[in-house]
C-alpha cells in the first residue's frame, strides 16, 4: 500500500478558531517540516476552497492562516473561519507524483428559518401616488445587500412588476438592521424632473399594488425567512401641502386624571418619524413623562402620562421635520410648486397650546 | 521614512497601536503618510489605519487582473459569491491598490482590508496591532445612550439646544433617537476628511467635514447639514459619490439619476444650507458608482461611472464655464463623451499617468485593470 493513501484530515471546531489537522504524514516528514518557516509550510501545503482550485483562476492565492507542526500532525489554522458546507482542499506534496489533494468540509448545520417580516408601514391600507417611503420591520437582524433581489413591488391586479421603484443603494437600515427603509426614487416623484417625465410615477392612482418580501431575504445568520410576506395597498392621488398641526383634532384629558391625550391627524404621518417627533411639555417647558402610542394607520397619536395631569398650561411640541406619506413636513412641501409662494416656515404651527 | 520615524509620525497624528473594533468596512480613502480612512457604517465610525512604513513607490505600475474576486475569495477561504468588494483606493506613497471587502454575509460577515501587490498577489492585512485612531460620525453627546444621535440645525432655527464648541463656534443641535447615518463616500483634503452620508429616516443629504487628526474638541463643529434643494432639479437625496475639485476648495458630487453638482467649500459656514450648482445631467433611472479626475495633455478631465450607462468623460474646463442648470429638461449641461470601458464599479488614480478601474460585466468576474491617462 502506498503512503499517499494514508493522509487524512481531522477538523477541530470546538472552542476557538478552526483547526485543520493533516494526519498520516511519515515521522521523517514531520521532523523535516519542523525546521521550516511559516511561509515555506504555506508553500508546501497550501489550502484552497475547491471551487477555486478547479476553476480557471491562475495564479491562485492560498488561504490565509497559520501552520503548526505537532508530534503527529501538521495543523493549519485558517485566519477566517471555514464556511460550513464549502469544500476545501489541502495540497500535500509528493516526491514521486503531483501533489496529493486531501479534501475536507465543515458540515452544514441544519437551519430552521426563524425570522419573519413583522410589518410593512404605513400600516394603513392606502398609499398616495407620490408616496416617499415604506418601512419593512423584521423580527431579527438581517443581512445587507439583499433588498434589491428580494423586495418586489407589483400591480396587485396583474402581478406585473414595477421597475426600479426604490433607490437601490445605500440600503437604509436602522442600527439593529431590523427595519429597512424603502425610499421611492425621488426623481420619479418630483414634477418636472427628467426621470419623472420619462418613467413617470411608479404608482398609479386607483391601481392597487402589492409589496412582496421574498423568503430568500437572508437574516443576519444567513438563513432565509420563514415565509414570504405580502401587503396590498390601494393608491390615492397626490399629497402636496405642508403638514399643519392646526388641522389636527385634539381630545384633551381631564385634569386630575391619568387619561390619554389623543391627537387625530388630518392625514396619515410617517411611521418612523412619529416615534420621536411629538412631545408634551408643561408650562415650564419641561417634557411631561409618560407613554406615547401611535394609532392605527398612523392617523393618530396618544400620550398617556405617568401620573395624573396637574392643572396647568401645556404644549404639544411638534418637530418641523415630521413628514406625511409623501415626505411633506411642517417645514416644507416635498415637491413644492415654484410658481406658488408657500410662505416661510411658521414656528406658530410647530406647537399647540392647551390648558387643563 | 524609517520604521521608527513612521511610528513617531503616526503617534503625532493621534494613532495608537492596538486592534480597532471595526464591524464593517465601506468607503475608504487615503490621507497623509499612507493613512487609510475606513468608514464603518455598522459602528457609525471612521477609522484611520496606519499601515506604514511606506516603501518607495515604483516608477510605474500596471494591473491586468481578470479574476480579482476569485483570487480574493481563495485567499479568504470562501466562495466567490461570499466576497463583496466595497471600495478601492490607491496609496499615494506606494501606488498599491487597497480594497475594502466584506467576507461572508450577515452577522458572520468579516470586514477585511486587502492590498493588491505589484505582482498581482492579493494580501489581506491583519488588523491586529496596527496604529489607529477613530471618530464617531454621529457625535453623540451622551455616550450612555447609543440610540441618540445629533443633528446640526441652521443657526436661526427655533428648535434644539445651543452648544458652544471649544473653538468658540455656536451650534444648534437637535438630538434624536434611532436615526442612523450611512456613509456613502469619503475623501481627504488638507487636514479635513470630507464625509458624504445618507440618513435612514429623514430624507436629507449631509456632508460632514471632520478635521484630522481626530480630536474631541473639533469634532462637534464639523457636522453640517448640506441641503441640495433648489428649483425643479432640487433633490435632497444623498450624495452617492464625489471627488475633491479645485485643489479641495470644492467638490463635484453625483446623485442618483444623475446630476453632477459643484459645491464650493471655501465659504461654507458651519450648519448653513448650501446650494450646489448643477453642471451636468447624465440621465434618469441611473445611479453613479464612482468619479475620478485626471490630467491629459495638460487638461483636467472627469470620469463618471454609472450603473447603467457607459463610462462618461467630461472636460473640467467645460465644468468651470458651465452656468448652473435651472431648467427641468434641456439643456443637460456640459458636453460629455462616452468611453468603451464596460461595467466600471470603482476608479482611482494610480499615479499621475494612469487610472485603475474595478470592472464587472453582469455577474461575471471582477477585474482590476489600469489605463494610461493618454488612452482615456
Amino acid at each position: 500500500m502506498s503512503k499517499r493513501r494514508r493522509l487524512r484530515i481531522e477538523l477541530s471546531t470546538a472552542e476557538g478558531p478552526h483547526r485543520v489537522r493533516l494526519l498520516g504524514l511519515p515521522r521523517e516528514t514531520l521532523l523535516r517540516l519542523r525546521g521550516l518557516g511559516e511561509r515555506e509550510l504555506a508553500d508546501e501545503f497550501p489550502v484552497y476552497p475547491r471551487e477555486h482550485l478547479e476553476g480557471g483562476v491562475r495564479p491562485l492565492d492560498a488561504m490565509a492562516g497559520l501552520y503548526e507542526v505537532g508530534p503527529d500532525a501538521l495543523a493549519f489554522v485558517p485566519r477566517y473561519p471555514l464556511v460550513p458546507g464549502l469544500d476545501y482542499t489541502m495540497l500535500a506534496p509528493s516526491a514521486e507524483a503531483e501533489a496529493q489533494r486531501v479534501a475536507f468540509r465543515l458540515p452544514l448545520a441544519p437551519a430552521e428559518p426563524t425570522t419573519e417580516v413583522l410589518a410593512i408601514h404605513p400600516s394603513g391600507d392606502r398609499l398616495v401616488r407620490n408616496q416617499l417611503k415604506l418601512y419593512v420591520e423584521f423580527s431579527a437582524s438581517m443581512s445587507e445587500g439583499q433588498a434589491a433581489r428580494h423586495v418586489r413591488l407589483e400591480r396587485a391586479g396583474t402581478g406585473e412588476p414595477i421597475e426600479d421603484p426604490f433607490v437601490p443603494e445605500p440600503e437604509l437600515w436602522d442600527r439593529e438592521r431590523r427595519r429597512l427603509t424603502l425610499l421611492f426614487d425621488p426623481g420619479r416623484l418630483k414634477r418636472g424632473l427628467r426621470p419623472q417625465l420619462e418613467a413617470g410615477y411608479p404608482l398609479r392612482e386607483g391601481v392597487a399594488v402589492r409589496v412582496v418580501i421574498g423568503e430568500g431575504f437572508r437574516d443576519a445568520d444567513g438563513n432565509p425567512l420563514r415565509a414570504r410576506f405580502e401587503r396590498r395597498y390601494e393608491v390615492d392621488g397626490d399629497l402636496r401641502d405642508r403638514v399643519d398641526p392646526r388641522d389636527w383634532e385634539c381630545r384633551l384629558p381631564t385634569a386630575g386624571a391619568a387619561e390619554p391625550l389623543v391627537v387625530r391627524f388630518d392625514r396619515p404621518l410617517d411611521h418612523a418619524l412619529l416615534q420621536h417627533s411629538i412631545e408634551v411639555t408643561d408650562d415650564a417647558g419641561r417634557p411631561v413623562r409618560g407613554r406615547a402610542d401611535v394609532g392605527p394607520a398612523e392617523q393618530s397619536w396618544a400620550f398617556t402620562p405617568a401620573a395624573p395631569w396637574p392643572k396647568g398650561e401645556y404644549r404639544l411640541a411638534v418637530d418641523p421635520r415630521l413628514e406625511d406619506l409623501a415626505g411633506n413636513s411642517l417645514a416644507r412641501v416635498f415637491d413644492r410648486d415654484l410658481e406658488r409662494d408657500e410662505g416661510a416656515a411658521d414656528p406658530a404651527r410647530e406647537s399647540i397650546a392647551f390648558t387643563l | 521614512m524609517s520604521e521608527q520615524a513612521t511610528a513617531v509620525r503616526y503617534a503625532d497624528l493621534g494613532l495608537e497601536v492596538g486592534t480597532p473594533d471595526i464591524k464593517s468596512v465601506g468607503a475608504i480613502a487615503f490621507g497623509p503618510d499612507g493613512i487609510l480612512f475606513v468608514a464603518d457604517n455598522q459602528s457609525a465610525s471612521i477609522f484611520a489605519l496606519g499601515f506604514g512604513p511606506a516603501g518607495p513607490a515604483p516608477d510605474s505600475q500596471a494591473f491586468a487582473i481578470e479574476d480579482l474576486d476569485a483570487r480574493l475569495a481563495s485567499r479568504l477561504g470562501c466562495a466567490r459569491g461570499d466576497v463583496s468588494i466595497r471600495d478601492m483606493a490607491v496609496c499615494p506613497l506606494t501606488k498599491e491598490v487597497y480594497l475594502s471587502v466584506m467576507r461572508g454575509n450577515g452577522s458572520g460577515a468579516i470586514p477585511v482590508i486587502a492590498r493588491v501587490e505589484a505582482d498581482g498577489q492579493v494580501v489581506d492585512i491583519p488588523l491586529e496591532g496596527v496604529p489607529f485612531a477613530s471618530t464617531t460620525i454621529e457625535d453623540a453627546p451622551d455616550p450612555g445612550d447609543e440610540r441618540i444621535d445629533t443633528l446640526v440645525l441652521p443657526d436661526d432655527s427655533a428648535e434644539g439646544e445651543e452648544f458652544k464648541t471649544g473653538s468658540g463656534i455656536r451650534l444648534r443641535l437637535l438630538r434624536d433617537g434611532l436615526r442612523t447615518v450611512t456613509v456613502t463616500d469619503l475623501d481627504y483634503v488638507d487636514g479635513t476628511l470630507l464625509v458624504a452620508g445618507a440618513s435612514n429616516e429623514e430624507f436629507s443629504s449631509t456632508l460632514r467635514r471632520i478635521p484630522f487628526p481626530f480630536n474631541g474638541a473639533a469634532r462637534s463643529n464639523s457636522l453640517e447639514i448640506f441641503h441640495v434643494s433648489h428649483g425643479k432639479y432640487e433633490t435632497a437625496s444623498p450624495i452617492r459619490t464625489f471627488v475633491p475639485y479645485n485643489g479641495g476648495g470644492s467638490i463635484l458630487a453625483s446623485y442618483t439619476c444623475t446630476p453632477i453638482v459643484h459645491f464650493s467649500l471655501d465659504e461654507l459656514e458651519p450648519a448653513s444650507h448650501v446650494m450646489g450648482s448643477t453642471v451636468a445631467e447624465l440621465g434618469s433611472m441611473n445611479s453613479p458608482t464612482d468619479m475620478v479626475s485626471y490630467r491629459r495633455d495638460g487638461e483636467e478631465y472627469l470620469l463618471v461611472a454609472t450603473a447603467r450607462l457607459p463610462l462618461v468623460r467630461i472636460a473640467c474646463a467645460d465644468i468651470d464655464g458651465q452656468e448652473a442648470l435651472t431648467e427641468p429638461e434641456e439643456p443637460v449641461g456640459v458636453p460629455r463623451e462616452e468611453l468603451s470601458h464596460p461595467g466600471v464599479l470603482r476608479m482611482a488614480n494610480l499615479d499621475d499617468g494612469s487610472v485603475v478601474m474595478l470592472q464587472q460585466n453582469g455577474d461575471g468576474p471582477v477585474s482590476l485593470r489600469s489605463y494610461e491617462c493618454g488612452s482615456l
